[in-house]
């Protein structure tokens, strides 16, 4: 448990920066769905003008953004941007940090399998994560609340926030298991955020071009986009399956390739 | 009993050499010296006991324990202190010695104040805040404070200050005294014949000798340093003896073998003056590294 609780307390400021950063995320975004929605129909025109693979660029493709819970959507994009690239850093860094700082030689000597470690490490990794969604949710119906105008939408920040979890582990683990495997502690972080904004990007271009709509199944940035999930009020079944399997399959890795590892000292 | 036992380990980085074939045994009590230059593969060979790099082929035990599987087992008694020393540097000393003694299970609180006042060590200060001295300083305390049966030290004195250097030894002849076996790596070869009774020489990944310090500095060689004309240097050129150099009016060598017969050989030539030396660890050193080249 010392491991655990050292990892907290090391961690403890920069989670506070983000939820800081969340905070602001969701305050200015929802102030400026204040603007749109009074400003009246012109701003609806002129996003219905705007073209597809801009409206797609800026994350409101399918949504109607006029609404309060449109609008969100659109806001939730960013705010899945966000979490994933905290979590993609704070998996890589969990581990590779101790070789990046060669404080591995005080640490892996110690009384406790690498195994034992491992799980501390991503455990408190995993409350990190969970704090951070747990203050998005509060802070979702905090704010969003103010500008619902009548809708309830209770259910759909539930669902958002529920996705966003998923999305936030697939890439924790993501993460942990690039720097349990990689050969460069002091890449692993820059390596995770890179597969992380790849994927990021491959969303993107798959609301750009239908054609590619098969490219959906690499990018965990369109198992959960707002606007489907939105529609049918529930997640599709093979991409809750496929996240599983993600986050499965990287922690069996990270383990495993972590336990194996030579140590860069 | 041996403490350490190391079967033909072998742990090589792709193309660059590791160490080839070691082995060697540690025994009980006994304080054991690993010396060879930087790059030799002594870190290599010591981590690979400490199990934070696996081993290519060969295994080692520590306590009758496999290195690889029962490692954290073997860790609960062992002291280790790296060539290097980095801890978190936002943390305080006193934090981080109550970090590493968390992992042991029992109350090292005493021993920690006990150890840092010997050391002159200041509990209060930030790890970011000290000298590389006072940061080697926090990796004794931090290697000692569970009283471990096994204290592994790898280049330990780098950093510090003479006077800290002698305390620190005296430290490590008290735990040996109260039954701690002690593995020492250096290159400081001073070091080594002031504390160890054995050493073991490793060259390019190899080990090389391994003798008891007393057979290699007295029992075996002799220096001779002897005045005469140069004319006479070829006579001394047999076998058993090595490093043979002259400087002025001197010829010196390393001498293995029948001192009668090297007696005899002197008594040939003019000799104005003679000195029989027992070497230092140093020359012997020397020795056994320019020999095979």
């Amino acid at each position: 448990m010392n491991v655990f609780w050292r990892e907290l307390r090391a961690n403890r400021k920069s989670l506070i920066w983000w939820c800081v950063g969340m905070v602001l995320m969701i305050y200015a975004g929802m102030a400026k769905y204040a603007a749109y929605a009074t400003s009246g129909t012109s701003i609806a025109d002129l996003m219905k003008q705007m073209p597809a693979s801009l409206s797609a660029a800026l994350g409101f493709a399918g949504l109607d953004v006029m609404k309060a819970s449109g609008f969100y959507g659109m806001l939730y994009l960013y705010l899945l941007l966000m979490v994933a690239i905290h979590a993609a850093l704070l998996g890589a860094n969990i581990l590779a940090k101790e070789e990046r700082d060669h404080t591995s030689e005080f640490l892996m000597v110690k009384p406790a399998s690498r195994s034992r470690i491992v799980t501390a490490k991503l455990a408190a990794a995993f409350v990190n994560v969970t704090v951070l969604n747990l203050v998005s949710l509060g802070l979702s119906f905090a704010v969003v609340e103010q500008y619902a105008a009548g809708e309830n939408m209770t259910d759909e920040i539930l669902l958002l926030m529920g996705a966003m979890f998923i999305v936030q582990l697939v890439f924790l683990f993501l993460g942990s298991a690039i720097a349990a495997v990689g050969k460069r502690p002091r890449s692993a972080a820059s390596l995770a955020t890179t597969v992380m904004l790849v994927t990021y990007v491959v969303s993107i271009v798959v609301d750009i071009n239908k054609n590619l709509g098969f490219l959906r199944y690499l990018t965990p940035f369109k198992y959960f986009a707002a606007a489907p999930v939105l529609d049918r009020m529930g997640y599709e079944p093979v991409f809750v399956v496929l996240s599983a399997l993600i986050i499965v399959a990287s922690v069996v890795v990270t383990y495993l390739a972590y336990d194996r590892r030579d140590l860069k000292l | 009993m041996n403490v350490i036992e190391i079967h033909h380990l072998t742990k090589s980085y792709g193309k660059a050499r590791g160490i080839v074939d070691v082995s060697f045994d540690v025994e009980e009590g006994e304080i054991f010296g690993f010396i060879g230059p930087n790059g030799a593969g002594k870190s290599t060979t010591i981590r690979t006991l400490l199990s934070l790099i696996r081993p290519t082929s060969g295994s080692a035990t520590i306590f009758g324990k496999d290195c690889v599987k029962q490692a954290p087992e073997i860790a609960k008694e062992i002291g280790y202190l790296p060539s290097e020393v980095f801890y978190y540097d936002k943390m305080k000393v006193i934090d981080l010695l109550k970090y590493s003694a968390s992992f042991y299970g029992k109350d090292c609180t005493k021993r920690i104040k006990e150890l840092a006042e010997y050391m002159d060590l200041d509990l209060k200060r930030r790890i970011d805040d000290l000298s590389y001295g006072n940061r080697k300083k926090v990796g004794i305390v931090q290697g000692l404070l569970h009283e471990p049966k096994l204290i592994i030290l790898d280049e330990p004195t780098g950093g510090l200050d003479p006077l800290m250097q002698q305390k620190f030894f005296e430290l490590l002849r008290q735990e040996n005294a109260k039954g701690a076996t002690i593995l020492l790596s250096s290159h400081v070869l001073d070091e080594v014949q002031r504390l160890c009774s054995r050493v073991a020489i490793i060259k390019e990944g190899r080990i090389i000798k391994l003798e008891k310090m007393s057979d290699l500095t007295r029992d075996n060689y002799k220096k001779f340093s002897v005045e005469c004309d140069a004319a006479a240097d070829a006579r001394f050129a047999v076998d058993g003896v090595s490093n043979l150099e002259r400087k002025g009016g001197t010829v010196s060598f390393l001498f293995k073998g029948d001192v009668d017969g090297m007696v005899k050989r002197l008594a040939e030539v003019h000799v104005r003056n003679l000195w029989v030396e027992e070497p230092t660890l140093e020359e012997i050193f020397m020795h056994y590294y320019t020999k095979e080249e």
